[in-house]
């Protein structure tokens, strides 16, 4: 067996935890069943790896093994990336028969003509996704295996989804494979990122639980313990303010969860609008801001400002679009020649 | 009593005295305040204020020169001899003033350090120092890093260790490094009784092992006691605007403010960076008093900045907590970490920090 993969297929190994190497062994099926039995996963995680690696040199595993093995760990660890979602689009409306086989082919025989060192591996998921490894060579260079692409293209959607290598020159030729293999014409980043690559398929293929109902009359149940003998006038306005703010909150983020990203970023080339009296920068050039928002789980904060006090209700529209946006990195500029309250963000 | 301290100061600079003349005159206000403490920085504590009017030293003087290169020049600091200070990240502490400690003694001191360190360690109370057993300590004064004559040269202490297997050649590797310093901290030295050293800022970069190990060799030699020195959100904000304002030559950083929201569903981070021409743009028509900066201005240059934040987003960033702020100049962390980027105002930022650590320390 290659030193090239022995070393690959430990240092994969090495980065899973050590209760769950033997989960993603068995998934990569490499390994039989009575290879697993004579491994000792109670010691520490270097020798687990020594011996993995001693079984896979009898198998000997080649470089598509090893590759096999990563694509099962993004898999299975697939929030410790960033993934960015993609959009493709047709010329017609026609949609065709998609095979497999013929996309691999594709796809393939595509990123080949351009560059021959580069290992390609795929691996089909029940959910019809199929994740496809990319690692990067140059034409003297045999491919290195630890800054590979990663792509999950669910066919019969015109999205795709990757975590880029940080070999970012070969971007274009990737995209180039991926139209070129699923028959479509185009392919466009849609400014959409985050770790959680589910959340991602649940905004694009609106999947989350946004109901849009107009007027959810439900009144507030938590803590509207009212002092005794406060005045009922204030009580009552103080209960349909807080009901309005969370009539708001819920027309625009709807009652179930948000789908998880954990970020959003805003590139601000607006005027500053100055209070006259206060007399400060007057200026005619826009006022040059970079916003971002970051956030375990980004849509559930912002979604409890404006019941917190800390924003208006509603919440300004540049952060409620994000899901139907489905997007989250923008560039905000000023409208041209029209309302100076409003924004446009190309 | 400020005009009768004037002259004792000796020959000064002309900025320095502008200063003097600054306290002198907020003594005055202070005094008509029906303040009758006879601290100055007490005074300013009494105001609410933490740095005072007398941050016009870092605000343009009169004649428009930043004052903080004015001070650079005047004080002659070597960039050269104070690079290893820049971009490394420093923790805080106020100190109280040292007792009985004596600058002729540095080498002796340096001996009795590095003998407490290895006594420590042999007991076994020193966590994760690790594989060193060997440490160098080495206390020298940094006469670079003060205001004036009235301040006490910086006193550095190195501790590196010698690796046991490449025993003489070998170079010392750095562990850790801290100093104590004072620049314009006056306020608290002339008042001192004798035989007390007033150097009430302290810096330390590496393990906290060390920084407790050092610091209870100091408590214990010199009677004296380190607190960790946070930064409120309002030092922050004083902070942010006197660097926004700060000429830089170069092309230089954003001007980014962090915020925390408190008090919702998920933990939120809110990052608010701003070109650096169009901050000081913005600083320098809110800067209208010459030669110093006031709490207004400083209130009237966030609140367009959290005015502008609104109109776009519809959140209230001042019901937020400012928790850090950087720019080309320094950066600050409201748990007492900071930055220093640019040589030319490092005495500056030392400066404001001496002041908060004397602020501590009273």
């Amino acid at each position: 067996m290659d030193e090239t993969v022995a070393e690959y297929i430990r240092r994969t190994v090495l980065k899973i935890p050590r209760d769950e190497i033997k989960m993603v062994l068995q998934k990569w099926g490499f390994l039989s069943e009575a290879q697993l039995q004579t491994l000792n996963f109670h010691q520490m995680k270097d020798s687990i790896s020594q011996e993995i690696v001693q079984l896979c040199e009898e198998n000997s595993a080649d470089i598509k093994q090893a590759a096999v093995l990563d694509i099962i760990y993004n898999h299975i660890y697939q929030d410790k990336r960033i993934w960015s979602v993609y959009q493709m689009k047709k010329s017609g409306e026609e949609l065709e028969y998609f095979d497999i086989t013929d996309f691999k082919k594709k796809f393939k025989r595509r990123i080949r003509s351009a560059l021959k060192n580069v290992t390609i591996t795929f691996k089909e998921y029940e959910d019809n996704a199929i994740w496809i490894r990319v690692a990067w060579g140059t034409p003297h260079k045999k491919p290195n295996q630890y800054k590979p692409s990663y792509v999950v293209y669910h066919s019969q959607t015109p999205y795709v989804f990757i975590s880029a290598s940080v070999l970012k020159s070969n971007m274009p030729l990737l995209c180039q494979a991926l139209i070129v293999a699923s028959n479509y014409r185009d392919i466009r980043e849609m400014e959409l990122r985050s770790h959680s690559l589910n959340s991602l398929k649940d905004i694009v293929f609106k999947t989350y639980s946004q109901n849009f109902q107009t007027y959810t009359t439900k009144p507030l149940q938590e803590g509207n313990v009212e002092p005794e003998n406060a005045d009922i006038r204030i009580v009552q306005e103080n209960r349909s303010e807080k009901e309005r703010i969370y009539r708001l909150t819920q027309e625009v983020f709807g009652s179930g969860p948000q789908p998880k990203l954990e970020f959003a970023q805003y590139k601000l080339e607006t005027m500053f609008k100055s209070d006259p009296k206060m007399d400060v920068l007057d200026k005619k050039e826009p006022f040059r801001c970079l916003v971002k928002f970051s956030s375990p789980h980004l849509l559930e904060s912002l979604k409890s400002l404006a019941p917190a006090g800390m924003a208006d209700a509603p919440l300004s529209p540049l952060l409620t679009c994000i899901p139907h946006k489905a997007r989250n990195y923008f560039k905000i500029r000023e409208k041209k020649g029209s309302v100076p309250e409003s924004f446009v963000s190309p | 009593m400020a005009a009768g301290r004037a002259p004792a100061r000796g020959p000064t600079g002309g900025e320095f005295e502008r200063r003097r003349r600054a306290v002198a005159a907020m003594a005055e206000e202070a005094q008509e305040d029906g303040a009758t403490r006879t601290l100055p920085s007490l005074r300013r504590l009494s105001r609410a204020l933490p740095f005072g009017r007398t941050h016009g030293r870092l605000g343009t003087s009169s004649s428009g020169r930043p004052v903080v290169s004015a001070l650079c020049s005047q004080e002659s600091v070597d960039p050269e001899k104070t690079a290893f200070l820049l971009r490394k990240s420093w923790t805080l502490y106020s100190v109280t003033p040292l007792y009985r400690f004596r600058r002729a003694r540095l080498r002796d001191y340096g001996r009795l350090l590095s003998a407490f360190i290895a006594a420590e360690k042999q007991k076994g109370l020193a966590v994760e120092v690790g594989v060193e057993l060997d440490i160098k300590v080495a206390l020298s004064s940094l006469a670079e890093l003060r205001g004036s004559e009235l301040d006490q040269a910086a006193l550095l202490v190195q501790l590196s260790s010698r690796s046991q297997a490449s025993s003489r050649n070998s170079e010392d590797k750095p562990v850790w490094l801290g100093w104590f310093c004072s620049v314009f901290g006056d306020d608290l030295s002339e008042n001192l009784p004798e035989d007390f050293t007033s150097l009430p800022l302290f810096l330390s970069h590496g393990a906290e092992s060390y920084t407790a190990l050092v610091g209870s060799w100091f408590q214990k030699t010199f009677d004296c006691c380190f607190r960790r020195l946070a930064i409120s959100p309002q030092n922050l904000s004083w902070m942010v605007a006197m660097w926004a304002g700060c000429k830089l030559d170069r092309a230089a950083s954003a001007v980014e403010l962090i915020f925390s929201v408190p008090g919702l569903a998920q933990p939120l981070d809110i990052s608010y960076a701003i070109h650096p021409e169009d901050a000081k743009a913005l600083w320098d028509t809110v800067q209208k008093t010459p030669g110093e900066i006031t709490q207004e201005e400083v209130d009237v240059f966030m609140d367009c900045l959290y005015a502008h934040f609104h109109r776009h987003f519809k959140i209230h960033l001042s019901a937020a907590k400012l928790v850090k702020v950087s720019t080309a100049v320094a950066s600050a962390h409201c748990n007492g970490i900071v930055k220093i980027l640019h040589s030319q105002y490092l005495p500056g930022v030392l400066m404001l920090l001496t002041e908060l650590a004397i602020s501590q320390i009273q």
